[in-house]
């Protein structure tokens, strides 16, 4: 068997790792299943693509790789741009649509089902935008080198790994070590005791959807740099999204992570062993594997 | 002239009609039992597959083709929806309100696989034609074959209607109301919620998968394009639009989505260029998306609905700690 | 008699819009004073205090503290504004280490007096301090119960409110919890105490509070109340005034 799988399942374990994060946080503290997450990694890939754009027209020294990557300064900036962007849009979706459920203390389901409309616009908003065609953010090919033990990457694919460490690192250490990280704790344990404790409940959700989409951004940069963009980037990662928080354990960032490397490499396995064709089946047996076995998770609490 | 207007409309009410069935179903788990299912296509489809394989005449490149009555492909289609809707329920109902949501996605996804990657079963990407059709040997004469066929789906409608109306009076349906209004004392009397739901889940995929071969058999072929996800949405918004919990409105619910549908698609056809039209649809998905979301927001209830599981529903809410 | 420092004015309050539990209560208490709410089981004194707190929302009615009117201030600017409240259950973080239950009290401090208003409560609390990175979902019923009123006095407030902190815990903690009581409310802090043990909240209250089908039923001085035969078999759930039936 060609040992280059476990490359290829550590990327597509980091993106999906990422979002999944942002999916254990945003349903520990929200308390619903956001099936408008995907859209996330999606618009966060499609507003980088966009604000990257607009800088290359701009200055076409932007867009000059650095070397040895394959992209110019015009990525990094506009990646950061687009992070911006993505959590303000997560926050829009949230003051226009979920905080109203929320104020009338609707039925968890209810905002479940609004999630669905909600993706649903979403996707189909950026197909009228950008049409179905895939993107890409550069079109330069890379070599990729080897590092031994028959694996190879392209400094692209190690830059991306060491990305997405950094990310998981530092929202660990925000959860565990910051006010905000532990009033996101406390919240997710109970809103009621959070806010006679002087915790502003109303901030800790904005805070949350603005890392979840953050990091949602950071995984479709990542997965449209090494991949490609299309409008359904996201959704068809939502079921990996899923699979991975559920495994991990809702709530629980490196949790998350790790299933997400799990499943990815799982993935890359399945590709090797039986073809590419049911990748997408393998976050499904996970999942049903997880729910008939231990259905809260590796790291997850007893409910 | 007029005759080919009838039984265009008697075409369109059919195809409206099977829309319908599959909303019925749905109206059981989630109208009747606050069961929330976002693979509405994927037990369609089943029930489709289930139907064509036992019906078609046999065929050398794939499994099957059984040549039985189409009878018996509704009954099968129905058997087999209604088996995977057990299975996914008996694993995820006890659970989350919201891991039954997330495994019913998941089938969606895989059942999506499977019909395009299990060749010899679903025929691939191509799926099955010569399907049998009703009434075939008045096919010469359109408008009484499509009112034929209009006649058979009015009658499996009322007839659904009715049954589900009675089951909803019944010893079973009143002990559904009772568990969905108020768990905890429905489990004191002896009652077992999660037995409960997991047979109107099962019931519900039953009928989407009755629906599937219905349709199935009404056009004549099916192929995976059929069974995106989108068809899952379009459900979800005739139910809302007609009312959830309420089976006229969810009837009701069908043919005017579908109507709006069917209309707006006509005249992105006729009024949108060429190379305009695939935008001009995903347009079209986003008014659905935003549409069901204002629904959920303003009418909670519906365009038609007098009663709404929404505000009964509120007490499988993360119940507050009573003192 | 001073000012009132907390005040309702014809409250009413319920979970549902159309179920008012609490039906109409005018109620004070002034800066210094001790109050203990007795009443019945279900009697909606839970309610009551939660909905002072801003956890139960208000149909009518309005709530001054210190002068303010702060019936529509979210939970958590009640509590900057100096009200802390001790819920009946569920009041400490159980996934959450004792210590960081603790930040979360002091995180409305600068960061350089936290670690002394920490190390305050330990040394105030001292079986807190033997191992502050112990779960406290992991302690006994009579920690936790110190872990929430510590939490509730991070806060440094002039009122405190605290819904039954002696239910569930043996005679001998239920005696240092109201020793604990009568020390902070003799530091100057205004405590309104929901008790349903009938005669140690008696002991140390300067006044008592009946609620009954979320209404006051009864108001007056500790011993007046002990002392009343009719006031005890109505509402106390004894006949003589003597300790009331456990939670
Ligand atoms: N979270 C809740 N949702 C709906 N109703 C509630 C809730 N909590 C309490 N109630 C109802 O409110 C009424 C008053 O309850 P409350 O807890 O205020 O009483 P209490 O006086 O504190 O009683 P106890 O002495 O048992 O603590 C009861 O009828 C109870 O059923
Ligand atoms: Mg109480």
């Amino acid at each position: 068997m060609n040992p280059q799988f476990i490359m290829d399942g550590l990327i597509a374990g980091a993106i999906i790792g990422l979002g999944a994060v942002g999916v254990t946080l945003t349903y520990s503290i929200l308390r619903f299943s956001n099936f408008a997450h995907g859209e996330l990694l999606s618009w966060g890939a499609y507003l980088a693509l966009a604000v990257a754009g607009a800088l290359g027209f701009l200055s076409a020294g932007l867009t000059k790789p650095i070397a040895p990557f394959s992209f110019g300064w015009a990525l990094p900036i506009s990646a950061v741009i687009a992070i911006g962007l993505t959590g303000l849009l997560a926050l829009a979706v949230d003051a226009l649509l979920f905080s109203s459920f929320r104020r009338r203390g609707s039925a968890i389901i209810i905002m479940v089902m609004a999630s669905f409309g909600a993706s649903l616009a979403l996707r189909s908003l950026l197909e009228f935008l950008f049409t179905s065609k895939p993107a890409y953010f550069t079109k330069a090919l890379q070599i990729a080198m080897k590092l031994g033990g028959g694996l190879r990457a392209t400094p692209d694919q190690l830059l991306m790994l060491g990305v997405a460490l950094v990310a998981v690192v530092t929202v660990h250490l925000l959860m565990t070590r910051t006010d905000i990280g532990r009033a996101m704790r406390a919240v997710s344990e109970n809103p009621a005791l959070a806010s006679i404790a002087g915790i502003d409940v109303r901030r800790v959700i904005r805070t949350v959807w603005f890392l979840g989409a953050a990091l949602a951004c950071v995984a479709g940069i990542m997965s449209g740099l090494l991949i490609q963009i299309r409008p359904y980037l996201g959704h068809d990662l939502l079921l990996p999204l899923f699979a991975a928080a559920i495994l991990g354990g809702i709530g629980s960032v490196p949790g998350a992570m790790l299933a997400g490397l799990i499943i990815g490499l799982c993935e890359a396995l399945a590709v090797q062993a039986v073809g590419a064709e049911w990748r997408a089946a393998v976050s499904f047996v996970i999942l049903i594997a997880v729910l008939l076995v231990r259905p809260r998770g590796l790291f997850g609490k007893a409910s | 002239m007029t005759l080919d207007i009838l039984a265009y409309a008697a075409f369109f009410l059919s195809m409206a009609l099977t829309y319908a069935i599959i909303c019925l179903g749905l109206n059981v788990q989630w109208g009747m039992t606050g069961l929330f299912n976002v693979g509405i296509a994927a037990f369609v489809a089943v029930g489709a597959y289930t139907s064509a394989l036992l019906t078609t005449p046999p065929s050398p490149d794939r499994f099957g083709g059984f040549e039985l009555p189409i009878f018996v492909g509704w009954l099968g289609a129905a058997v087999t929806s209604g088996l995977l809707s057990w299975a996914v329920g008996a694993l995820t109902i006890r659970l989350r309100s919201d891991y039954l949501a997330i495994a019913t996605f998941g089938i969606a996804v895989t059942v999506q696989l499977c019909m395009l990657n299990l060749q010899p079963l679903t025929g691939g990407p191509f799926g099955i034609g010569f399907i049998p059709r009703p009434f075939a040997d008045l096919q010469d004469n359109a408008l009484a074959f499509s009112l034929a066929n209009f006649a058979v789906m009015a009658i499996v409608v009322l007839a659904l209607y009715l049954a589900l109306e009675h089951l909803a009076k019944s010893p079973w349906g009143r002990v559904l109301r009772a568990i969905r209004e108020d768990e905890m004392a429905a489990q004191a009397l002896g009652k077992r919620p999660i037995r409960f739901r997991l047979q109107a889940f099962t019931l519900g995929g039953a009928i989407m998968g009755l629906a599937g071969a219905a349709q199935a058999h009404f056009i004549g072929f099916i192929a995976p394009d059929n069974y995106m996800p989108i068809l899952t949405f379009q459900v979800w918004a005739m139910l809302i639009v007609g009312g959830s919990g309420n089976n006229r409105g969810a009837i009701a619910g069908a043919i005017l989505v579908w109507g709006l549908w069917a209309l707006s698609a006509a005249a992105v056809s006729t009024f949108v260029p060429a190379e305009q039209q695939a935008r001009a649809a995903s347009l079209q998905i986003v008014a659905i998306g935003v549409g069901l979301c204002l629904m959920l927001l303003w009418r909670p209830r519906g365009l038609f609905g007098e009663v709404s599981p929404l505000t009964r529903l509120k007490s499988l809410r993360a119940a507050p700690s009573k003192e | 008699m001073t000012a009132p420092i907390l005040s309702t004015h014809g409250l009413v309050a319920g979970y549902e819009p159309d179920l008012p539990i609490v039906r109409g209560i005018d109620f004070s208490v002034s800066s210094g004073e001790l109050v203990v709410l007795l009443g019945p089981n279900g009697a909606g004194k839970s309610t009551f205090v939660k909905a002072i707190a801003g956890l139960v929302p208000i149909h009518a009615g309005t709530m001054m503290l210190n002068g303010r009117d702060i019936t529509h201030v979210s939970p958590h600017r009640k509590v900057a504004e100096g009200l802390a409240f001790v819920p009946q259950t569920e009041n400490v973080f159980a996934t959450m280490t004792i210590l960081e239950n603790l930040q979360i009290a002091v995180a409305h401090l600068p960061k350089a007096k936290r670690g002394a208003a920490i190390e305050a409560l330990f040394s105030r609390f001292p079986d807190l301090a033997a191992r502050p990175s112990r779960l406290a979902g992991a302690l006994s019923g009579g920690q936790r119960q110190m872990l929430a009123v510590a939490r509730a006095l991070a806060l440094d407030p002039p009122v405190i409110i605290l819904d039954e902190p002696s239910a569930g815990l043996s005679p001998k903690i239920v005696s240092e919890v109201f020793d604990m009581l009568k020390a902070i409310n003799a530091g100057g802090v205004t405590v309104l105490l929901v008790e349903q043990n009938v005669k140690a909240a008696l002991a140390i209250a300067s006044r008592a509070v009946i609620l009954a089908e979320g209404r006051i039923a009864h108001e007056g001085l500790p011993e007046e109340l002990a002392s009343d035969p009719l006031v005890g078999k109505i509402y106390l759930g004894t006949a003589h005034g003597h300790q009331g039936a456990p939670a």
